[in-house]
């Protein structure tokens, strides 16, 4: 059959875990034994995650089939093997941690219902199976995302404190509360998130909708420059009996590096892509998923597929350095993954090709380049101009904006910088810095109703 | 293996090296829609540059990219004054860290966003 479907979630089912109705969200607080407000972890003052947003990605089926803080078992297993206890592939370690300070406080036990608060309200809870111990928060780090020693195939430099994702699992607080979460009480996104919220059911509407049944999806934790747009554009013309319908941006949104731009600019900016007509906004769908990005390259490229094969995407596209940073892992380390697996981190085939693994295509793609000979943006594969050819880097980029230097459209769109700057004025700077961070973890992107309990 | 730094030129600092002997160096990118002075860094400042500028980096092409604005604002300066994008010019920057490093911290906290 030439023709390819939508694939089912990961796990055969979508994971919904929101409570739509006040009145039965607020029965659910009242039979709570305690109460928790939700706050940033911190390192060095700075916030680095926010359990909130995992919260969110579980309980509307992102994460799909994860439904809640993982138990020891399965924390062992995830480290071992990448497979929950039900034998699903998943990355990473997913947990609800606080000191041990705030659990004598709170004088729960497994068998209790914890209500979480976020901006001072009602927000989920969590019913609490087990609770468990971090011996050695740092050793989770290193095994999280491996060791060149471990893991040789693709880990080329140890992890360390430059690393984001291997600051959040070290300042991991040693009290894990295992459980299911619940939303009681649905967030309302703020502007500008709200025009651009799809969870998986709502995406799989939308796309049925469209007519769209092949969709390729773009990861994104960047404003598009004309590399990103044309990546896009080509990565598209994959499919099956013609090119994929729909191309689908999904960008992270979450706590990130400095030097990143500021979440605002980045979805704004994937959406000026199609206001400026260069993707029609027919074929072009711009959404996101709550993550503090973790970095893990493989890893968190495994995440995006099982996020986006939960949405309903029939096509995942993946470029060099995937959701990388530094230099720790090899820069193909994403398709190696997923052209022919990574055994030391029990896959020794392609991902989509082990049992309980992923039904979304992997589009590899090298990279593209501005070459003067051609007078185009190339291909790599198909560009022989090798020593014409002037890359894109997005560093190099960045170092332009910060210049106050207007970018010439062979890099940037006119519109999608407008955006940059736009955003660039709203926070006195154009990418994140402690102070975006900061603000931004007590502004969150969400504001949630009254719930008097 | 040397690595490369990119001074980016606008109109302001184009008018700057006019006269200077320093046009016949300069690059042009992206089919000339950016001009920039391209220096090669030896093995030894690359690793000085990297060690005293903690968002330092190597990118895809082998440039030193994510140093501070301040940075490339003196390095710019120091080429004009040595008329040079030579090592010497690089050490006359690096004998500024303390300047660039104080004009970073408060860099980092606000940039005014150009008018567009």
């Amino acid at each position: 059959m030439l023709m390819i479907e939508t694939p089912p979630p990961h796990g055969g089912r979508l994971v919904e875990r929101v409570v739509r109705d006040p009145e039965m969200g607020k029965k659910l607080a009242k039979k709570c034994d305690a109460a928790y407000d939700i706050k940033p972890t911190l390192s060095d003052g700075v916030p680095i995650r926010n359990v909130y947003r995992e919260i969110m990605s579980i309980c509307y089926g992102f994460f799909s089939p994860v439904e809640g803080s993982m138990k020891k078992a399965e924390v062992e297993r995830i480290l071992k093997e990448r497979r929950l206890l039900n034998d699903w592939i998943f990355p990473y370690p997913l947990v609800f941690d606080i000191t041990e300070e705030e659990l004598k406080d709170l004088g729960v036990t497994a068998g209790d219902k914890l209500l979480l608060r976020l901006k001072g309200k009602p927000f989920a809870t969590l019913d609490i199976e087990e609770i468990w111990r971090i011996d050695n928060p740092e050793e989770l780090a290193h095994k999280t995302f491996g060791t060149p020693e471990d893991n040789p195939e693709v880990v080329k430099e140890a992890f360390n404190a430059k690393m984001p994702g291997w600051v959040i699992y070290k300042s991991l607080n040693p009290v894990v509360l295992a459980g299911k979460y619940t939303i009681i009480n649905e967030p309302k996104f703020l502007s500008p998130f709200d025009r651009f919220w799809f969870p998986p059911r709502k995406s799989r509407e939308e796309y049925a909708k469209r007519g769209w049944r092949t969709v390729i999806n773009h990861q994104t934790r960047n404003v598009p420059h004309i590399g990103h747009e044309f990546l896009m554009k080509d990565a598209a013309y994959t499919g099956d009996l013609e090119p994929c319908h729909g191309i689908q941006v999904n960008a992270i949104i979450g706590v990130k590096r400095a030097g990143d731009y500021p979440d605002e600019a980045i979805i704004e900016g994937h959406e000026a892509v199609n206001l400026g007509g260069y993707i029609k906004p027919e074929r072009h769908l711009v959404t996101f998923t709550l993550w503090d990005m973790r970095y893990g390259n493989p890893l968190e490229s495994m995440l995006h597929g099982i996020i986006r094969q939960n949405m309903g995407c029939t096509h995942h596209m993946f470029g060099r350095d995937h959701a990388a940073v530094g230099e720790y892992y090899d820069m193909w380390a994403t398709q190696i993954l997923w052209g022919k697996g990574i055994p030391s981190f029990g896959f020794p085939a392609p991902i989509t090709d082990v049992p309980y693994g992923l039904k979304i295509r992997p589009q590899n793609m090298k990279e593209f380049w501005y070459c003067p000979v051609c007078n185009e943006i190339a291909y790599s594969e198909c560009c022989g101009h090798t020593k014409e050819k002037q890359k894109f880097s997005g560093s190099f980029i960045r170092g332009m904006v910060a210049e106050g230097i207007f970018p010439p459209k062979v890099i940037f769109r006119p519109e999608v910088y407008k955006v940059i700057v736009k955003w660039w004025k709203e926070f006195g700077y154009p990418f994140c810095n402690a102070k975006y961070v900061t603000e931004k973890e007590q502004r969150l992107e969400v504001d949630l109703p009254d719930m008097n309990i | 293996m040397a690595k490369y730094m990119a001074v980016l030129l606008d109109d302001k600092r184009m008018d700057a090296v006019k006269g200077s002997g320093l046009e016949d160096k300069i690059d042009k990118m992206f089919g000339g829609a950016l001009n920039a002075f391209t220096l090669e860094i030896s093995d030894e400042k690359s690793k000085e540059i990297l060690d005293t500028y903690f968002t330092a980096r190597i990118d895809s092409r082998g440039f030193i990219t994510d140093v501070p604005i301040a940075f490339n604002r003196i390095l710019f300066e120091e080429i004009s004054k040595t008329k040079s994008l030579g090592e010497e010019a690089i050490n006359a920057v690096l004998a500024r860290t303390d300047e660039i490093k104080e004009a970073a911290a408060k860099e980092s906290e606000y940039l005014p966003a150009p008018e567009i």
